[in-house]
């Protein structure tokens, strides 16, 4: 139950990232860095200003969104279409300086940010839950359905959903690729953002915490299959949940281990993921 | 169909002569423990430099040249100095024999990973040579009793001794370093004008024409990672006999490995003689940030600097400072 909270909190992680590779065929090794902007956002709503964390939502995606626009327009506007070396590489730069440079603002100790709902638990049934965990559930899931609607539902989602199919028929009918692709990445950067608020609410942050999460992230877009961004936010749930499951019966330090074998089984085997339908 | 990278060079056999003035370099750096105002300061950092010059060697062999993303080389490294240190702690296994463990283990997972990974788009080889890697960081943290834990493994120290391949002063491993650079140097050269290196740049430069030409791709990339996997596993040897000790981060982390990646991308992917002069390029960047951010009193400087040259590199000079010489002579 709790590892179904843990999970949705994965999966609104991951579903930046799954966006940005459907639309533009890139990998942003960063996206970890991003949602560590959106945890120290919360860290200085928090402890130098006295705002709930989870008041400052749109704050932290503007956050994110201004820190993506800038590394698209510096990096991945160059790489557009080709999850090449280079491509990945460069995400990799791009991490790097996002990291050190938070150390050099923020100082390399782990901070906490508190909220209205942190440490506090309610009993359900056999279950006993954190506040903290089913708000950020919450606002996951919600923000996720947000999401979803955004791209299926306006004529802005259209326009992105065609550039992602092809690219050049897109052009034909008068869409500006690169305009919408600023506008995805943004989107996909200001996901991160949030997602890193609503987590530094039950969770402590540090400058190097995105290399830690991007493995959850990779393997909740893997499992969902990248560029589909409902699967992706039920690959995160899945990653929770197993993870829960391994704690209780194995050993909660190895709680890891069956995802890796899970992430190189669908790769092997199914690497468009449970709902990634896209044949290349 | 996968589009290849802008700009990856397409000609790699090395330019002629090349050998001769790089000779005199290596007999430079032979005879300098013998110069009056080298100390072992001094022969410490080129012994790094020689390190990372065999180690980008090997990345170079299976990105450079066979263009596989394999961004978590480091599990490799980390294989070869895990194996060599548990061995020679628990069972008295000098290094010598160790070393060949390593590599053996080695050439087991890059076979294991790449048959799992290496039939589908590249992009998810490297998100799995991510994951395994910082897997093997959790892994590696968890079994305190083989690993030493997040401490880290460090050998018994012996004394100076050939049989255990330990050394108070640094001048040992300059020649072994020497050794194995011109050894990576001279194979890569052979890789590149053998048919087995032709064959992996067709695969790299055009997977479904060099498939439609008959080339077996699935096991020119599979053979390509393995034999880096083992050229890393070997040449992880001199860095755990010369830096004595190994930690997951060390072994498995992501800065970790950007310093194997670095040498070949700054001097440049894909030629043999790039990972020589990039790595000599990136010791001597990190000595200089080192010494510096100690100076101001700020942590981490080289890997703020890693990450720039990362994005230069990448953005600006991707044939490296090989490509950018070659460029500067045709004009």
């Amino acid at each position: 139950m709790s590892g179904l909270l843990v999970g949705g909190v994965y999966g609104i992680l991951a579903v930046g990232l799954s966006l940005a590779f459907g639309v533009m065929r890139i990998i942003n090794f960063a996206h970890g860095e991003l949602v560590m902007y959106g945890m120290f956002a919360g860290v200085v709503a928090s402890r130098m200003l006295g705002i709930d964390p989870l008041l400052i939502l749109p704050i932290s995606f503007l956050v994110g969104a201004l820190i993506g626009v800038a590394q698209y327009q510096i990096v991945f506007r160059h790489f557009v279409g080709q999850a090449t070396l280079q491509q990945l590489l460069a995400a990799i730069g791009c991490a790097l300086v996002l990291q050190m440079i938070a150390q050099l603002i923020f100082g390399a100790d782990a901070r906490t940010a508190t909220s209205i709902f942190s440490g506090q638990y309610i009993v359900f049934g056999p279950f006993f839950l954190s506040k903290a965990q089913i708000v950020a559930f919450v606002i996951a899931a919600s923000t996720t359905l947000a999401v979803s609607l955004l791209l299926n539902a306006t004529a802005w989602g259209k326009a992105v959903r065609a550039v992602a199919d092809d690219v050049e028929a897109a052009e034909i009918v008068g869409i500006n690729s690169s305009t919408v692709n600023i506008g995805a990445f943004a989107l996909s950067a200001g996901l991160a953002g949030l997602a890193g608020t609503v987590l530094v609410t039950y969770f402590p942050v540090t400058p190097v915490i995105g290399f830690s999460l991007m493995p959850m992230i990779i393997i909740a877009c893997t499992i969902g299959g990248l560029g589909s961004l409902g699967g992706t936010f039920i690959g995160g749930i899945c990653c929770g949940v197993i993870q829960q499951i391994t704690a209780m019966m194995w050993n909660s330090a190895l709680q890891d281990v069956p995802l890796y074998v899970l992430l190189l089984a669908f790769i092997a085997w199914r690497p468009t993921g449970l709902f990634g339908s896209r044949v290349e | 169909m996968t589009v290849n990278g802008a700009g990856r060079p397409r000609s790699t056999v090395g330019v002629s002569g090349e050998p001769l003035w790089l000779l005199g370099v290596l007999a430079a750096v032979a005879i300098l423990p013998a110069l009056p105002f080298i100390n072992n300061f001094i022969i410490a950092a080129v012994v790094r430099a020689l390190i990372f010059i065999a180690l980008g060697q090997a990345w170079n062999v299976v990105a450079g040249i066979g263009g596989l993303l394999s961004l978590g080389h480091g599990v490799f490294l980390g294989i070869g100095c895990y194996t060599m240190g548990i061995l020679f702690n628990h069972f008295g296994l000098p290094p010598w024999f160790g070393v060949f463990a390593g590599v053996a283990l080695a050439c087991v997972v890059a076979a294991a990973m790449g048959a799992l990974t290496l039939r589908v788009r590249g992009v998810f080889f490297a998100l799995a040579t991510v994951s395994v890697s910082l897997a093997l960081v959790q892994l590696s943290r968890h079994f305190v009793d083989l690993t030493g834990g997040a401490d880290g493994l460090s050998l018994k120290f012996i004394g100076n001794s050939l049989w255990v391949g330990q050394s108070r002063t640094p001048t040992p491993f300059l020649y072994a370093g020497l050794a194995v650079v011109v050894l990576y140097y001279f194979a890569t050269r052979m890789i590149l004008a053998s048919s087995f290196g032709l064959t992996m740049m067709a695969v790299r430069d055009d997977e479904t024409a060099a498939a439609a030409a008959g080339v077996a791709v699935f096991r020119t990339k599979l053979f390509g990672l393995v034999l880096s996997a083992g050229m890393t596993a070997f040449a992880a040897a001199l860095y755990m006999q010369f830096y004595m000790a190994i930690d997951p981060e060390a072994a498995f982390g992501l800065s970790q490995a950007i310093q194997l990646q670095l040498p070949s991308l700054l001097g440049g992917i894909g030629t043999a003689i790039g990972p020589v002069i990039g790595g000599a390029i990136m010791i001597f960047m990190s000595e200089v940030t080192n010494w510096g951010s100690t100076k101001i009193g700020v942590e981490g400087g080289d890997i703020l600097v890693y990450g720039i040259l990362l994005l230069v590199v990448v953005l600006r000079a991707p044939q490296g400072v090989a490509g950018l010489f070659k460029s500067a002579i045709v004009r």
